[in-house]
């Protein structure tokens, strides 16, 4: 199953010394933004506030489907988790902020790691509907249990801090999540994964553990989500399941990063500008906005498997003529 | 340890101790209990007719598969039940016989897996120079930053036995790696076999093609039928008369008869077959008397090409079929037998070329239109649908007609194949091997077919219903049907056909009639690489 | 302590309800098993149903029971096109794609709804439903036994068509072995495509069932989506009676669950038992185990 994903994307750009030089710009474009709200004011800053969100968001997708071939519907389950988690800590007392972050991404990876013995078990087709059950379960379940709120969800007792301060803490995730992109993406782990992603049983045959090479990109993806979701509840200073457990998430990610490129590097955030654009054009009408994902989702499964980003590069290529890159799959057939 | 010293000569310390290994797919056993040895520093040979086991010891072995019984002891201690990526680490290399390149990585990123699976910690430096060693020495060094999926299938051989080098193995299973090889990429690769002796202390190589194993292996191991057959010094069990019947499909069961004694039992059974004939002229199609030149071909493909992907399976094949007449196509594993069956049946739709059925171009049309127009193949392994009963899986065949018809055709294939009609309502699982062939052929039948292909019919099955099955199509060609056989087994099948062409690397090597063909030394050659 | 009338209603409900939810269920089994296509938008199809039944008693006063293979039919024409035009040029492009292209027809059909019918909650009224049927101990609403009647008719009719008639065989041929199927004759394709489209039908034939028993949204349709993959998992891939079985099991256990926890228990017991089959034993509880 991996391997039919793989010969419909391209490779990370990100390979030796120009994945480093992508990661540089990145980073160097999310510091810029760091001094964006005194230039776009306050709504400018909720958009880049939701736009970093989703840009972490997107990064660790990427790693588990793009780059691992772990196709999981299941995002809001980590997302909610983290959201919650944080809730709780910052309303028990006594801790910082940065440290009930860090505290709802380690639990959003013990989740991942707990579950993962039964979800990879599952191959292809049924380890993405398990994941969708798993976001599901764990919305139902939250909805009853009133010990977290039940339907009504809980609220921050402190106030949340002000916008300008949550978007620099979303800047510096965005940044985290690049970094551990460029880690794994970029080094020698990307080698195992990609090839647990190409062919699992022929890279066990050369000596891969494939379950600890899946797990470790499932549990960092988890980590990162898990982070994301924490600071949103801290924006939104109340949660409720519907909200934080909602496919919603699920959603939105998947369908950035196949519109962005999945498995190319820079394919979130290519995907990122275009969704959230796409969101305030759109803003007057939310239905439209979504069905129109939808739509545009359906055309690049169909036409532009490589994503946006694909699509530029075969603009370009035709542009400049030769794109001599190593590692560019061609478009052939696979052996039977 | 060179090839062709005396065995004694290789160390006395025990690699790989296999005891009873066995294993079972539901009914079918296809390794049944062999103990295996190999000591360090010998280089030993599996060889065996097609369905012998031989692929699934290279499973057993390499840990892909896990036993159903018995024990395997790799350098001191136990792995039977380690998985492969376990095995691999303790120094257990294999390759594929279909390889299975990392596709949308580099060759040299191929080669790393191994490396950083292995020393996750090690330099980049000190890993990247390994693998450019690796690759220098396997003849790929120009195409490191190549992606995989560009390479053509010798380099994709070459890069299988890289990937396997890069785990630094004490064993290294090459599994069919001659296979779909000419001649002269054979003497490379032998080249290449002899030079890995000195490093890799233990090599098996599974194979079928008879002089990679004669050239590189000191000791042969013969499976058949899942079961060891023989075993001992290469030269030995090469020259052994049953190794030899077995292997060349010398008639499994008559091994004393002499090959005039074979053909005149043949013959016999034949005429019997003959008599038969006029109560099955009803099951052949348009029933047209044995071509008398004037008449159109029924059957003509002009400069047919076919690959996959990168493959080259099919290279020009012009191919004739008259009606009423009976072509054998042979060939070694990996020439291209069965794409031509498939391209012929529409399975799969030629690169190149053009194909004409009874004058009308059938170029690339889908394989249902193909069977309504009279084409029907008994494919490869048979393909019986499992969950469906004997009964239905005939019945589906015959599409299109009153269901009167469809009974009458019942009838008359329960009449070819009695065993059939006792196992009507059995699931297609719960039905022999040899009932499942004839299923296979009597659905075949049952659409009226103008031209039937019978791909590979007597794979896996024992002599016995081997030659029931043949005896089968005898009768059908004493009837008149046109029929294509595509085979392994050489001499029954050329006791039944009018025409015979030999395939090799995708475009026919050979033709004539079966006389020409069976005196031509090139026919053994072509087979077991090396004329007796 | 619940009553004895309360548990007995409820194991009734549970299984009459279960029955019900089985003919939803029965066109996504047929999908995966056949086509070894996870339709996403299975969802969507049923609250199409739905919504086809509302308006076909609102426009035209036909009770929508009455009208429900005109309601099936038209859902299956409909989707006849998304098979042709989005579906079957991804073929060989691997599984997700085709999946992934189901979830975005999901999220299409949820918001069209949306714009087309409003975010409210529906229901068709119908007198008949809520009538209160006595037996002993036992109550339930009217509606659950029509609905498990209907229900159970239909099953019984596909798997009628699937094991006995000359459709059936091409059907369970191509699921068995495609290439195969198509070298002996079958136009795999349009196999597919039937399939696809009765899928829809029995999806369709489902939802209006669901409108009349109780109320629903535009986004409905994820939460059957989910419980009918339960019920297709406890059935066994592809397998038309065990679809029966396993929606009366769910349905069941559902009630249980909901006498036992709480009445919001119910969904989430589904999806529990749904993930634990799942992990240990993904070809379905009552497949055949093949080798």
């Amino acid at each position: 199953m991996a391997a039919q994903i793989a010969s419909t994307r391209s490779l990370s750009v990100g390979a030796g010394s120009a994945g480093i030089v992508a990661t540089a710009l990145l980073l160097l474009g999310l510091g810029a933004m760091i001094f964006a709200p005194r230039v776009v004011g306050e709504y400018g800053t909720e958009i880049g506030f939701r736009a970093l969100i989703y840009l972490t968001l997107a990064e660790a997708w990427n790693l588990l489907a793009g780059y691992g071939g772990l196709v999981s519907l299941g995002s809001s389950s980590f997302v909610g988790i983290g959201a919650y988690i944080l809730m709780g800590m910052l309303n028990a007392g006594g801790f910082g902020i940065v440290t009930a972050l860090t505290a709802s991404g380690l639990g959003a990876a013990a989740l991942a790691i707990m579950v993962s013995p039964a979800v990879f078990r599952l191959r292809g087709l049924y380890f993405t509907v398990g994941t969708l059950a798993l976001g599901e379960a764990l919305r139902l379940f939250m909805i009853n249990v009133s010990y977290f709120g039940g339907a009504t969800g809980i609220f921050l007792k402190s106030n949340p801090p002000p916008t300008e301060v949550l978007y620099v803490y979303a800047v510096a995730l965005a940044g985290i999540a690049t970094l551990v992109m460029e880690i794994y993406t970029g080094t020698r782990f990307s080698i195992l994964l990609r090839s647990v992603r190409d062919d699992e049983d022929a890279a066990s045959q050369v000596g891969v553990r494939a379950f600890r090479v899946k797990l470790l990109a499932f549990a960092v993806a988890s980590l990162l989500m898990g982070a994301a979701g924490g600071l949103q509840a801290l924006k939104l200073g109340a949660i409720e399941p519907y909200g934080m457990f909602g496919l919603q998430w699920s959603i939105d990610t998947l369908s950035i990063v196949i519109i962005g490129g999945l498995g190319v590097r820079f394919g979130p955030i290519v995907g990122t500008i275009f969704v959230i654009a796409l969101a305030e054009a759109l803003a007057d009408y939310p239905e439209l906005h979504l069905a129109m994902t939808g739509v545009i989702l359906i055309l690049v499964i169909r036409f532009a498997p490589k994503g946006l980003c694909g699509l530029g590069q075969d603009v370009c290529r035709l542009l400049i003529g030769r794109w001599d890159r190593p590692g560019m799959p061609r478009a052939g057939g696979a052996l039977p | 340890m060179k090839p062709g010293e005396d065995v004694t000569s290789a160390s006395d310390r025990i690699l790989l101790r296999a005891a009873g290994l066995t294993k079972r797919y539901g009914g079918v056993v296809a390794i049944d209990h062999v103990d295996l040895t190999l000591r360090s520093g010998e280089v030993c040979g599996i060889i065996g007719p097609n369905g012998a086991g031989k692929s699934t010891l290279v499973g057993l072995l390499g840990g892909a598969l896990s036993p159903t019984a018995g024990r395997i002891h790799f350098d001191g201690s136990e792995v039977t039940s380690l998985p492969a990526s376990e095995r691999a680490r303790r120094g257990i290399g294999r390759t594929y016989q279909i390889p299975r390149p990392f596709l949308d990585m580099t060759v040299e990123e191929n080669l790393l897996v191994a490396q950083y699976s292995l020393s996750p910690l090690v330099g980049t430096r000190a890993a990247y120079a390994q693998c450019r060693s690796v690759l220098e020495r396997t003849g790929l060094a120009d195409a490191a930053k190549m992606p995989a999926r560009a390479l053509p299938l010798l380099r994709r051989k070459r890069l299988e036995v890289a990937r396997a080098l890069a785990l630094r193995p004490k064993l290294l299973l090459l599994d069919e790696v001659g296979a779909g090889l000419i001649d002269a990429e054979v003497t490379e690769l032998i080249g290449l076999i002899h030079s890995l002796v000195k490093e890799i202390p233990t090599i098996v190589i599974i194979e079928h093609v008879i002089r990679l194993v004669r050239e590189c292996c000191q000791r042969l191991v013969v499976l058949d039928f899942g079961r060891q057959l023989a075993q001992g010094l290469t030269s030995q069990v090469l020259e052994s008369d049953e190794v030899a019947a077995v292997y060349l499909g010398t008639g499994h069961g008559s091994l004393k008869a002499g090959p005039s004694e074979r053909a005149s039992s043949a013959r016999a059974r034949l005429a019997q077959g003959g008599q038969r004939a006029g109560s099955l002229a009803g099951m052949v199609g348009a029933g047209e008397p044995k071509a008398s030149g004037a008449a159109m071909p029924l059957l003509r493909l002009e400069a047919i090409s076919a690959a996959y992907g990168q493959a080259k399976a099919l290279n020009g094949i012009d191919l004739v079929v008259e009606a009423g007449q009976a072509i054998a196509i042979l060939g070694s594993n990996g020439a291209g037998k069965t794409t031509l069956a498939k391209v012929i049946s529409g399975a799969i739709k030629p690169s190149s070329g053009c194909m004409l059925l009874n004058g009308e171009d059938v170029t690339g049309r889908s394989a249902h239109v193909l069977a309504a127009r009279g084409i029907a193949h008994c494919m490869e392994g048979r393909r019986i649908f499992q969950p469906l009963t004997v009964e239905e899986n005939l019945l589906i065949a015959a599409r299109g007609v009153s269901a009167i018809e469809q009974r009458r055709r019942l009838e008359e294939m329960y009449l070819l194949f009695p065993a059939l009609a006792e196992r009507k309502a059995a699931s297609g699982t719960a039905i022999s091997g040899g009932q499942q062939q004839m299923l296979a052929i009597a659905r075949a039948l049952m659409a009226k077919p103008r031209l039937v292909i019978f791909d590979e019919i007597s794979l896996g099955l024992s002599p016995i219903v081997v030659d029931r099955i043949y005896q089968a199509l005898g009768e059908l060609r004493a009837a008149g049907l046109t029929m294509l056989i595509v085979e392994q087994d050489m001499d029954r099948v050329l006791d039944l056909v009018d025409y015979v062409h030999v395939l090799e690397h995708g475009s026919f090597a050979l033709s004539g009639s079966p006389p020409e063909v069976k005196a031509n030394p090139r026919l053994r050659h072509l087979y077991i690489g090396a004329a007796d | 302590m619940p009553s004895v009338e309360l548990i007995a209603s409820s194991l009734a409900s549970g299984f009459l309800l279960g029955g019900i939810l089985a003919l939803t269920a029965l066109g996504l089994s047929l999908v995966l098993g056949v086509m070894r296509l996870v339709n996403l938008a299975h969802g969507e199809f049923l609250i199409a149903g739905a919504y086809a039944g509302l308006f076909l008693v609102k426009y035209t006063g036909i009770d929508p029971l009455l009208g429900l293979l005109v309601i099936g039919g038209v859902i299956g024409l409909l989707a006849l096109p998304m098979h042709q035009f989005l579906l079957m040029p991804l073929a060989g492009k691997g599984p997700e794609a085709p999946m992934m292209t189901t979830f975005g027809v999901s999220i299409i059909l949820q918001n069209a709804f949306v714009l087309a019918f409003s975010a409210d909650t529906r229901a068709i009224e119908r007198d008949y439903a809520n009538v209160a049927l006595t037996l002993g101990p036992v109550t339930v609403a009217q509606i659950y036994v029509i609905g498990f009647a209907i229900s159970a008719s239909v099953v019984g009719a596909v798997h009628i068509l699937i094991a006995y008639t000359a459709f059936g065989r091409d059907l369970r041929a191509s699921a068995a072995d495609a290439d195969a199927a198509a070298t002996i004759g079958v136009n795999v394709r349009r196999v597919h495509a039937l399939t696809f489209a009765l899928g829809a039908g029995c999806a369709a034939l489902g939802g209006t069932l669901i409108g009349i028993a109780f109320a629903f949204t535009p986004v409905s349709g994820a939460t059957y989506l989910l419980t009918d993959f339960a019920i297709v998992v406890l059935g066994g891939l592809g397998n038309i009676l065990g679809t029966l079985i396993g929606g009366i099991t769910l349905g069941v256990l559902q009630s249980i669950g909901g006498v036992v926890l709480g009445d919001g228990y119910r969904d989430l017991v589904g999806l529990a038992l749904f993930l634990v089959v799942l992990a240990f034993r993904p070809q379905g509880l009552l497949a055949a185990s093949r080798s």
